[in-house]
């Protein structure tokens, strides 16, 4: 994310948690603007560039999903993160229907709302349209599906090349295990195991066993970060 | 008591009515074929007496007093004649023929009238005549009639059969509704008896069922299976909240013991991170429990069949089974997928991949470590079945029902990772595909198979 466009809109209508909200991500070199209701939202959003919008689901005038809708309808191409207490999936997949980015269900860690705006603020940004993508002496071919480390192959399930493209995508960034299953295995609820931790395990030996570096490193309590030393 | 109902009850009061309707169109009826009948008799015998009348007047015309005196004469003789009734007066009432011995009181002077004379031909010492007087030239006066006493017995049998009907109908009309009523009051009496002392004491009681088979066995038969399913609802809820309380107090407790330990102790910058570290992670467990909770409960109370689309079985199982290979590798457990390439059913994929994850991940755990692991997709005609079967110790057959309870854990997995929530879900997402569970055992191990309906 480019340092001209770290502009936050936070639609939160608990002043307790805008209040954490903007401290957060002002700490974590945001600059933040807050609305505490959808006409509001609607006002600053018109007025004004952001790189994301987190909206709750609940607000005391409008519903989260019509302020989205009518700010789509305006023309605002902004990606939103939707913060909801309404946790079943038809809510999460509704509100992504209705033209939200992303979801984050209350209630949430700080690190994983970091994470999702990390990955939320990039998408907004150019993609990348190499097709190789090198990190390190890591390259993965997104034509032939295929990684090597320092020109040897690495041999990767189907699955396992996915996970792999997912990380090296957020290169440097965060990636919360939630995230991993909702990009990786679209699904949209938390198997409550360490079920992904296992498997990323088992990336993990493949991509960095007998290596120089390790290249996948694990973020306590939230997920992985991929990332070449130096 | 019982009677007092009966005679209040509605279904006494609709009897009541159908009585009274039904009685007064019978007693019509009577009344129209009693009048009908009689009116044709008696205009049979009037045309009759008409006739009689208009020749002996000829006779009298023409051959005068004692020629019509000689023709009754002759008429009365006649045995053809026995039942008609003949009296010529001349004036002052004398007799002049006829078979009367004197004119009769209830006889009208001119015209028709009924009256009672003694006939001599007749049976009866009394008979009812019914005739027609006619003045005559010179005082005379000629009585034309008929003994009807036939006739009257013939109506009064016919109101007598009437009667007697229509009594004996309201009778037996009372009688059954009555009983009836009685038998429908008594049944719904005692309905009302075991909701009142559910009411009062609680769910233990049930219906007493007649054996009869009849519908009221049935509608109690049905209201008795409804209490079951009540009380075996408010069990679970009573064991759910028992198994909240105790599952939740537990991290709970441990992070106010860790909490109000360090609020007294001095603060220590690493110690307090460690500390604060442990608590949120405690704290994910309680709200991952409660995010668990909640979605089984929602997956159980919502019909979310909107979503559902057609779905291959064997793609949602081979992405399990995928996943948790890198687990199963883990516990150098062999994981496998076998059976048909695919198998459609239509249902919703989240919700199918969370149950076999559930399923595949439980077959794991508590298989035997470098044990097997199979996951089968099987369809035919009819269904689609896909079963998990490990070769760990399994679960006892007297088990096999509460292992789908919320938080229900066997002893042996007591300590195994898991918050008995796993199988509740595998439950409910079966029950909202209509799919069939089925627990057997696998010689050694668990098989736990899934029948969907047909996709078709």
């Amino acid at each position: 994310m480019t340092g001209a466009h770290r502009r936050i809109l936070v639609v939160e209508d608990d002043p307790e948690t805008a209040g954490q909200l903007v401290e957060e991500l002002t700490t974590s070199g945001y600059d933040v603007d807050l609305a505490a209701n959808g006409r509001e939202a609607l006002d600053r959003s018109a007025a004004r560039d952001y790189a994301v919008i987190t909206i709750d689901r609940m607000l005391p005038d409008i519903d989260g999903i019509t302020v989205m809708r009518q700010m789509r309808d305006g023309g605002i191409a902004v990606p939103f993160l939707i913060i909801s207490a309404l946790g079943e999936v038809d809510d999460r997949v509704r509100g992504l229907r209705a033209g939200g980015d992303d979801y984050l269900v209350k209630p949430f860690s700080f690190v994983e709302l970091l994470a999702r705006l990390e990955a939320l603020g990039r998408r907004s940004e150019t993609v990348a349209k190499e097709t190789i993508v090198r990190v390190g002496d890591l390259a993965v071919d997104l034509i032939s599906r295929t990684a090597s480390r320092r020109g040897r192959k690495i041999p990767l399930l189907p699955k396992e090349f996915q996970l792999l493209e997912y990380l090296v995508r957020n290169e440097g960034r965060v990636v919360s295990r939630a995230m991993l299953l909702q990009h990786v295995w679209d699904l949209h609820f938390d198997p409550s195991t360490n079920i992904i931790d296992v498997y990323v395990g088992r990336v993990r030996r493949k991509v960095d066993d007998q290596q120089a570096y390790p290249l996948i490193h694990t973020i306590r309590g939230i997920g992985y970060c991929l990332r070449a030393p130096g | 008591m019982l009677l007092a109902k009966t005679l209040k009850s509605s279904t006494y009061r609709l009897a009541l009515i159908a009585i009274g309707i039904f009685g007064l169109i019978v007693s019509a009826i009577f009344l129209y074929v009693y009048w009908s009948t009689a009116s044709y008799v008696r205009g049979r015998a009037d045309r009759a007496i008409v006739a009689e009348q208009a020749s002996l007047r000829d006779t009298y015309t023409r051959s005068g007093r004692d020629g019509l005196a000689a023709l009754i004469g002759q008429r009365v003789a006649d045995e053809s004649f026995a039942d008609h009734v003949y009296l010529l007066a001349g004036p002052g009432s004398a007799v002049l023929a006829g078979n009367l011995t004197q004119w009769p009181a209830g006889a009208a002077e001119q015209g028709w009238a009924e009256f009672r004379a003694p006939v001599p031909s007749s049976a009866s010492a009394d008979p009812l005549v019914r005739g027609v007087t006619e003045a005559l030239a010179r005082g005379d006066r000629l009585l034309v009639g008929r003994d009807i006493s036939d006739l009257d017995g013939f109506t009064a049998r016919i109101k007598a059969a009437g009667f007697a009907v229509i009594v004996l109908i309201f009778a037996l009309a009372a009688v059954a509704s009555i009983a009836v009523t009685r038998r429908t009051v008594g049944r719904i009496e005692s309905i009302n008896a075991t909701s009142r002392a559910i009411m009062l004491s609680g769910l233990d009681q049930r219906i007493p069922l007649r054996g009869s088979h009849d519908e009221w066995d049935r509608v109690a038969e049905n209201l008795n299976l409804m209490l079951d399913r009540i009380e075996a609802l408010m069990g679970d809820v009573k064991q759910v909240s028992d198994n909240i309380a105790h599952d939740l107090r537990t991290p709970l407790t441990r992070m106010r013991g860790r909490l109000e330990k360090a609020y007294h102790a001095p603060r220590n910058g690493e110690g307090d991170a460690a500390l604060i570290g442990d608590t949120i992670a405690d704290l994910d467990t309680v709200l991952g429990m409660f995010a668990s909770i909640t979605r089984i409960s929602e997956i159980e109370t919502r019909a979310r069949r909107g979503a559902f689309r057609t779905v291959n079985l064997v793609e949602i199982a081979s992405e399990v089974v995928e996943l948790y290979d890198a687990a199963a590798e883990q516990v150098t457990t062999r994981l496998e997928l076998a059976g048909e390439p695919a198998v459609l059913v239509i249902g919703d994929r989240d919700l199918l991949f969370d149950a076999i994850a559930n399923l595949v991940d439980n077959a794991i755990k508590h298989g035997l470590a470098g044990g097997r692991v199979t996951v089968t997709c099987d369809g035919d005609e009819g269904s689609a079945v896909i079963s998990v079967a490990d070769d760990g110790p399994g679960i006892p057959a007297d088990q096999h029902d509460r292992v789908f309870k919320r938080f229900y854990r066997l002893e042996q997995s007591r300590y195994t990772p898991g918050n008995g929530l796993g199988l509740s879900l595998v439950a409910a997402v079966a029950s909202l595909h209509g799919a069939r569970i089925e627990l057997r055992d696998n010689a050694p191990g668990l098989l736990c198979r899934l029948h969907f309906p047909a996709a078709a």
